[in-house]
């Protein structure tokens, strides 16, 4: 003979309340009481729960009263009733199935053993999706539901009897003997939200009772207040704080001792890992309630206490029974595996399928992704981007057959033999003493650490990522310009122009015949900048950090990039400041990043201004054509080894002339010009002061390329003119794709070789790397023109970016002049200099100079190890130590490194894409609320109440 | 304005205006070809020399250093003093500290003296050069032979008879710090003789060893030497005894193979001349031979050209072309060769000198052992001395100065070389020269390349004995390059 009691407690719900009163009302097993609870609702709930309870069964209680505190005070003020006596607990937002009483009881009969019993929670809007079947916990107080993030049911988790053995179920929806409810002193106040029916359950375990979840039972749940569809007056607190709290509060107070201990340890690292995620994904609210959770139960040793030792009694006995209902410790690993693949799929890297508001994203548009899927070849064989790509890809395969296939190190022109790998990459950058040439304390440049990040993502193979940037500059080049246009340009026909004329550009047969690998990954970037300075100039934040970031990127490789985009961002300033509001922060952001992150090096360019022109790599005059003519420079052709005839680019340079009389576009034509003209202008300057001009050149044949593109898609309207227009517009046509046709034709017919060679030998000759192996130096000279070369190496191959490095200028003259003097034969202590520099080799490149082979052979300190074609080698007699590197750090410098990693991590984190946040979820709210309610918690707490 | 905005071509001329502008800037700011120069060495003294005199034994020996030469051309001397010694190897007892530049030191030796190293340092380095030259009077040993003491290296060439028409010995010395690990290959007129004996031999440091010829190839009548070291430096010499009544002398070592050899220094005395040319080369070749005489350059009628096969020497009898005459061999081919000369005197007994190919004497020549002088040393006869120049390619001036063992050097004799000619010089001791006399040849700056050689002849009266000695560049100069640290040397 049962006697259940229902008590629904209202805060601020009338929005459900009616439906859940009348689903209570209306259940097939009639309610023997039932009692209501108002706190302090301002809604007319209170006059709800009247209406359908009758004034003598509501309570109203204030606005600050828990939902445990309430249903204490009903349970108070109840009276004893026959038989077996039972509370229904129901929020105002959980509707029960009209047959869900009924299940209770069944299984509550069938089980005498079951104190707790709880019905299947599903969600209020969509009804089939399911909430609930029971709770349990991890150990590091994170709720588990064990169900997938918007799981309909299908009665797939149903028991086998109509009931599961769980932890605890809902209070929403809780049938619990009263007799249980005094024993266990029911929910505690401590937990005034959340949690407070896990706290309950675990203690009716321990005390031996079971606890089911009915899943013949059925509620429908809004989880109004954990997904804040209205206001917690309970608590000042965020809900998601204080669900966090409540969770470590509760698991902490109710594990045995040891467990704890574990648990502790756990929680602290698990919870600074979170906020760390919380972090990267932007969401720093959510890292800050992280944080404060565990401080607020850390913080307060006194409350934890008094939980525990309110709980003490056959807490360590009734374990075991707990611990198996747990949430088994290998589903942290699987959430960290399902959160990463979340995170790549787009989503928020901080799961909360946990939490009450689970059934957040929508994932609809991955399904229809996936129905629409017509085959991977399909896809990828009808895109122009691959299709160009590959194009691209087949006549730079074509033009560098003997680069890609010279089976030795690449290198020649600016690069040096590429050798080593990220991690000697690294600690060049990171070093505070270089061992290359004779020892040198210049910090050495940042694109190093460009290039080592780069290799760090090609497995560490330096080698494969220079050949990655420089061999396929071409392809990237065409594909980041066809990308990088799409929201520009419409007209997909242009864009493949574009990116084609783009890739094959002189500038970009130059660099690659050149190694100039700074230039070759700037021409990839500089369509990224051109796509991301249009929204940086619509305002957008983001778009400004990435902006910056790649732009500091370009800068450390070449310092003028910097210089042309702040000329150009500071001319985008003057015309769009005043049209859009944050254009002026966006701008600033984007071109004060790069002087930020390389602020050390810039400074020392500025005191050397003529380095603004050099880029990275060996600054060979040869590389250069110091008498560049002016029709070259015109035609965006920047002279040097590896750069097609003059009149290549003459039908871009004329298409681009022909845009000019669209009067439609005219703006966005003249706007193009402008860059291309200024471009022109500096590189003007550049070729006339002796430096390369590919870099001015690269940005002059981007404006003219957009301005052009912009304007193609007339060219439909031409063609569908008919008659003369549709002969000019096949004209056009033919024209502008002539200079990518010859430029590619010519490129295959000369090779792209030139100084670059993909056939070079490690400097260091085998046996004198094999031979110091404390990193005893090697001279290696070289007669060039009548002067001799040398350069000193530390025991291998330089790395690039050594080459940057300086000595101080004492010692590298005394060496100069004891090489000088090696090299004359004249005898002397020569060698003794050397040796004491830490010289144990010396080498020559064959075919030996003969003098010189002489020299060295008629040194008595020296012995001749080896002489061939391919070149000697000489020994120099006796034992060399090379000079300590100073002890000690640069302190300046340590502190330089973290801070610019610090500076990349938060630039990274603004700059990547947002996650999308837990409030974002708001919409899924079922009417629109007022803009009020739905904001966050209100800065002055105290609104919350009194209001 | 506006009209010129509105209208369609407006735009366009604009643009053009402005390209046609920066084309201007462009085209005036063009820099004119610039010459590059190239770089000029820069002389700077040699400050350290080492030689080994192979077997003083029974001999004189010279050593000298010549005054530093006011070229007017700058360069920079050795400061400070410095001194040269000669000592024996392997611990034997030095024989003399010098001090005195420009003045020869000359001392007869012992027989069974060993190895002798010359090492000068600082302001004795400069120039610093040594001879031996050894007279025998009789039995089968007789003859005068001499040698310039050699400067250890990695590498020495040298031509001449093979251990089956006389002894020949090599004599390899070790002065340096690090083992000498050193090989001898000949090529004999068969071709080049396959033997591992030749390898392998190490000399540790301070060791001296003389290895009979007859040992690694007994056959050959001809051959050429090439000594090379795999780590470490020997000086290596080869005498070569011809036999009873048929001479005795050393091997000059030769400049290494080359397509283009001058054998200088041919005296114009009477007697045999025989040319010994080696191709180490794989390909048969085809020599030119063109005399450099006093009267002019031309080939030798019916010898204007010998073939080599590959890897083997040759040799050609010139007695009809150029005996008698003084001058230089021009040896030119496609592949590179290495040359040498051997010459007889005249007389019942002969003696024979030899000659190879060398070098221009560009910085100058110091000849140790320029003759004897009015107190000729024991036994001495009565020997003339004789400087044979030739300027194959150019005409060219040199100043040839005589350094007496006592007294000051002499004043410069200034000698004209037409182009293409040879001219021979009678070296006569100065007044004071004590008991000889060293020279010092210097071209003037401007000249074409210089060859020479100086030759000691003494008529006995069984016949005349000879000795030759192609000159060698001096050691005075060092031609420093400009150096630049350029880390792109990497790069081929």
């Amino acid at each position: 003979m049962h006697s259940v009691t229902a008590i629904v407690v209202a805060h601020d719900g009338a929005r459900w309340l009616q439906e859940t009163l009348d689903a209570v009302l209306r259940q097939s097993r009639p309610l023997d009481r039932v009692a209501g609870v108002d706190n302090g609702s301002r809604d007319g709930s209170g006059r709800l729960l009247t209406a359908a309870f009758g004034p003598n069964s509501v309570l109203s209680m204030s606005r600050a009263t828990g939902f445990g505190e309430a249903v204490h005070e009903v349970v108070r003020r109840l009276p004893r009733a026959q038989g077996q006596e039972w509370l229904w607990l129901l929020h105002d937002d959980c509707a029960p199935d009209a047959h869900a009483l009924r299940a209770l009881l069944r299984a509550a009969d069938e089980n005498p053993k079951a104190a707790i019993l709880g019905p299947k929670l599903r969600d209020w809007l969509d009804r089939r999706v399911l909430l609930e079947i029971g709770v349990t916990v991890g150990r590091s107080g994170r709720r588990d539901t064990g169900l997938e993030p918007r799981e309909y049911d299908q009665g797939q988790h149903d028991g086998a009897h109509g009931v599961l053995d769980v932890l605890s179920v809902s209070t929403a929806g809780m049938l619990i003997r009263r007799d249980v409810w005094e024993e266990l002193a029911g929910l505690d106040p401590l937990l005034p939200m959340f949690r407070d029916d896990l706290d309950l359950c675990w203690r009716a375990r321990v005390a031996g009772h079971r606890v089911l979840n009915v899943t013949d039972a059925v509620a429908w749940h809004a989880e109004a207040a954990s997904r804040r569809r209205r206001r917690i007056a309970v608590s000042d607190d965020h809900p998601r704080r204080l669900d966090r709290r409540n969770g470590l509060l509760v698991v902490m107070a109710n594990l045995p001792f040891l467990a704890l201990v574990r648990s502790v340890f756990r929680n602290v690292a698990g919870s600074l890992a979170r906020t760390v995620l919380f972090l990267l994904a932007k969401q720093p609210a959510n890292a800050l309630d992280e944080l404060a959770a565990l401080g607020s139960v850390i913080g307060r040793p006194g409350r934890l206490i008094t939980a525990r030792r309110a709980r003490r009694k056959g807490r360590k006995q009734g374990y075991p029974a707990v611990a198996r209902l747990l949430t088994p410790p290998g589903a942290t690993w699987r959430r960290l595996t399902d959160m990463v693949q979340r995170y790549l799929a787009g989503e928020g890297p901080v799961d909360s399928a946990g939490r009450h508001h689970a059934a957040g994203a929508a994932a609809e548009e991955e399904g229809d992704e996936l129905l629409t899927d017509s085959g991977l070849f399909q896809r990828m064989s009808s895109s122009p981007a691959v299709l160009l790509c590959l194009l691209l890809a087949g006549i730079t395969v074509a033009a560098e057959w003997p680069l890609l296939t010279g089976g030795g190190l690449l290198g020649g022109g600016a690069l040096v033999p590429v050798t080593g790998g990220a991690s000697d990459l690294w600690r060049l950058y990171v070093e505070d003493h270089h061992s290359a040439g004779l020892g040198s304390d210049t910090w050495a440049p940042p694109y190093v650490a460009v290039l080592a990040a780069l290799s760090t993502l090609f497995l560490g193979k330096t080698s494969l990522a220079v050949s990655v940037l420089l061999l396929g500059c071409v392809p990237l080049a065409g594909l980041s310009a066809y990308v990088a246009t799409r929201r520009m340009i419409s007209y997909t026909p242009a864009r493949v122009w574009l990116g084609a004329t783009y890739a094959l550009l002189p500038v970009a047969t130059g660099v690659v015949a050149g190694g100039r690998v700074g230039t070759a990954l700037i021409l990839v970037l500089i369509p990224v900048y051109a796509a991301l300075a249009t929204r940086v100039v619509a305002g957008s934040r983001r778009a400004a950090w990435g902006f910056g970031l790649l732009l500091a990127v370009g800068t450390a490789f070449a310092p003028l990039v910097y210089i042309v985009v702040a000329i150009l961002g500071g001319l985008a300033a003057v015309s769009f400041g005043g049209v859009r509001r944050g254009v002026g922060v966006s701008l600033a952001i984007g071109l004060g990043t790069p002087l930020v992150l390389l602020a050390p090096w810039l400074a020392g360019i500025v005191r050397e201004p003529r380095r603004i022109l050099l880029e990275s790599g060996l600054a060979d005059p040869a590389l250069a054509d110091p008498r560049l003519s002016a029709d070259a420079i015109l035609m965006l052709n920047p002279g040097g080894p590896g750069t097609p005839p003059v009149w290549v680019t003459g039908g871009l340079v004329a298409v681009a002339l022909g845009a000019l009389l669209l009067r439609r576009h005219q703006t966005v034509v003249a706007v193009g010009w402008a860059v291309t003209l200024f471009g022109v202008l500096l590189a003007v300057v550049v070729g006339r002061l002796g430096e390369w001009p590919g870099v001015p050149l690269a940005f002059a044949a981007t404006g003219l390329l957009v301005a052009t593109a912009l304007t193609a898609h007339r060219i439909t309207e031409f063609r569908a003119a008919g008659g003369l227009r549709r002969a000019g517009a096949l004209l056009i046509v033919l024209v502008a794709f002539a200079t990518p046709a010859a430029a590619a034709g010519l490129w295959i017919a000369g090779g792209a070789g030139g100084p670059l060679r993909g056939d070079l030998t490690d400097p260091v000759p085998p046996l004198a790397a094999v031979w110091s192996p404390n990193g005893e130096r090697t001279l290696l000279m070289r007669p060039e023109g009548g002067r001799l070369a040398y350069t000193i190496l530390p025991g291998r191959a330089p790395l690039i970016g050594e080459a940057d490095l300086r000595a101080p200028d004492a010692n590298a003259r005394r060496v100069g002049a004891a090489v000088a003097g090696l090299a004359s034969g004249r005898g002397g202590d020569d060698v003794r200099t050397l040796a004491a520099e830490g010289v144990q080799f010396v080498t020559v490149p064959g075919p030996v100079d003969t003098e010189l082979r002489r020299a060295l052979d008629s040194e008595p300190a020296l012995v001749r190890v080896n002489l061939s074609e391919t070149g000697g080698l000489w020994r120099v007699a006796g034992t060399v130590t090379v000079p300590p590197t100073p002890a000690g750090g640069d302190a300046w410098h340590r502190t330089w490194l973290w801070a610019q990693g610090a500076l990349v991590a938060l630039i990274l984190v603004l700059a990547s894409p947002g996650a999308r946040t837990a409030e974002q979820i708001e919409d899924y709210g079922d009417a629109p609320e007022p803009p009020r309610q739905s904001r966050r918690r209100s800065k002055n707490p105290g609104e919350q109440v009194a209001a | 304005m506006k009209a010129l905005i509105e209208n369609r071509f407006g735009l366009l001329t604009l643009v053009l205006v402005a390209l046609g502008a920066l084309y201007g800037v462009a085209f005036v700011s063009r820099p004119a070809p610039v010459q590059e120069k190239p770089a000029q060495k820069v002389r700077a003294a040699v400050e350290s020399v080492s030689m080994v005199c192979p077997d003083p034994g029974g001999g004189r020996l010279n050593v000298v250093t010549p005054p530093v030469e006011q070229t007017g051309q700058g360069g920079q001397s050795a400061q400070g003093g410095g001194a040269a010694t000669v000592a024996q190897m392997k611990g034997g007892k030095p024989l003399a500290t010098l001090d005195r530049v420009g003045g020869l030191w000359r001392q007869d030796v012992p027989l069974r003296t060993r190895p002798v190293t010359v090492a000068g340092m600082g302001t004795m380095a400069a120039g610093l050069e040594a001879a031996q030259t050894t007279r025998v009077a009789s039995g089968a040993q007789r003859g005068l032979s001499g040698v310039r003491c050699v400067e250890p290296g990695a590498e020495a060439w040298f031509i001449g008879p093979g251990p089956a028409a006389a002894d020949v010995t090599l004599h390899v010395a070790n002065a340096d710090v690090a083992p000498a690990d050193v090989a001898v290959m000949i090529y004999a007129g068969e071709g080049p003789v396959l033997s591992d004996r030749g390898n392998g031999m190490v000399i540790k440091p301070g060791e001296y060893r003389e290895v009979k010829l007859r040992d690694l190839a007994p056959s050959p009548l001809v051959m050429a030497v090439q000594v090379t070291t795999d780590g470490g430096r020997v000086a290596a010499a080869i005498r070569a005894s011809l036999g009873e009544g048929k001479g005795v002398d050393w091997l000059p070592v030769a400049t290494p193979p080359s397509t283009r050899v001058v054998v200088p220094g041919l005296p114009g005395s009477a007697g045999q001349r025989e040319l010994y040319v080696a191709t180490p080369g794989e390909r048969d070749t085809v020599v030119q031979v063109k005399a450099v005489l006093k009267d002019g350059s031309y080939a030798l009628k019916n010898k204007e050209t010998v073939e080599v096969p590959a890897g083997s020497t040759t040799t050609l009898d010139l007695t009809t072309g150029v005996g008698g005459q003084a001058g230089a061999l021009v040896l030119t081919s496609d592949e590179p060769i290495v040359a040498g000369m051997r010459m007889t005197g005249t007389g019942s007994r002969q003696d024979a000198a030899f000659t190879a190919g060398a070098a221009p004497i560009d910085l100058g020549s110091v000849v140790a052992d320029g003759g004897p002088g009015k107190k000729s040393a024991k036994g001495g006869g009565k020997q003339e001395s004789r400087l044979v120049l030739s300027a194959p390619f150019g005409a060219a001036t040199v100043r040839v100065r005589i350094l007496p063992q006592d007294g000051a050097p002499a004043a410069p004799v200034e000698v004209r070389l037409p182009a293409a000619r040879s001219k021979e010089i009678k070296l006569k001791a100065p007044a004071g020269a004590g008991s000889g006399f060293a020279v010092h040849i210097v071209p003037v700056p401007g000249s074409g390349p210089v060859y020479g050689g100086r030759v000691l002849s003494e008529e006995t009266g069984e016949g005349v004995l000879l000795t030759a000695q192609p000159l060698a560049q001096a050691r005075t100069w060092a031609l420093v390059p400009a150096t630049s640290e350029w880390p792109g040397v990497v790069l081929p």
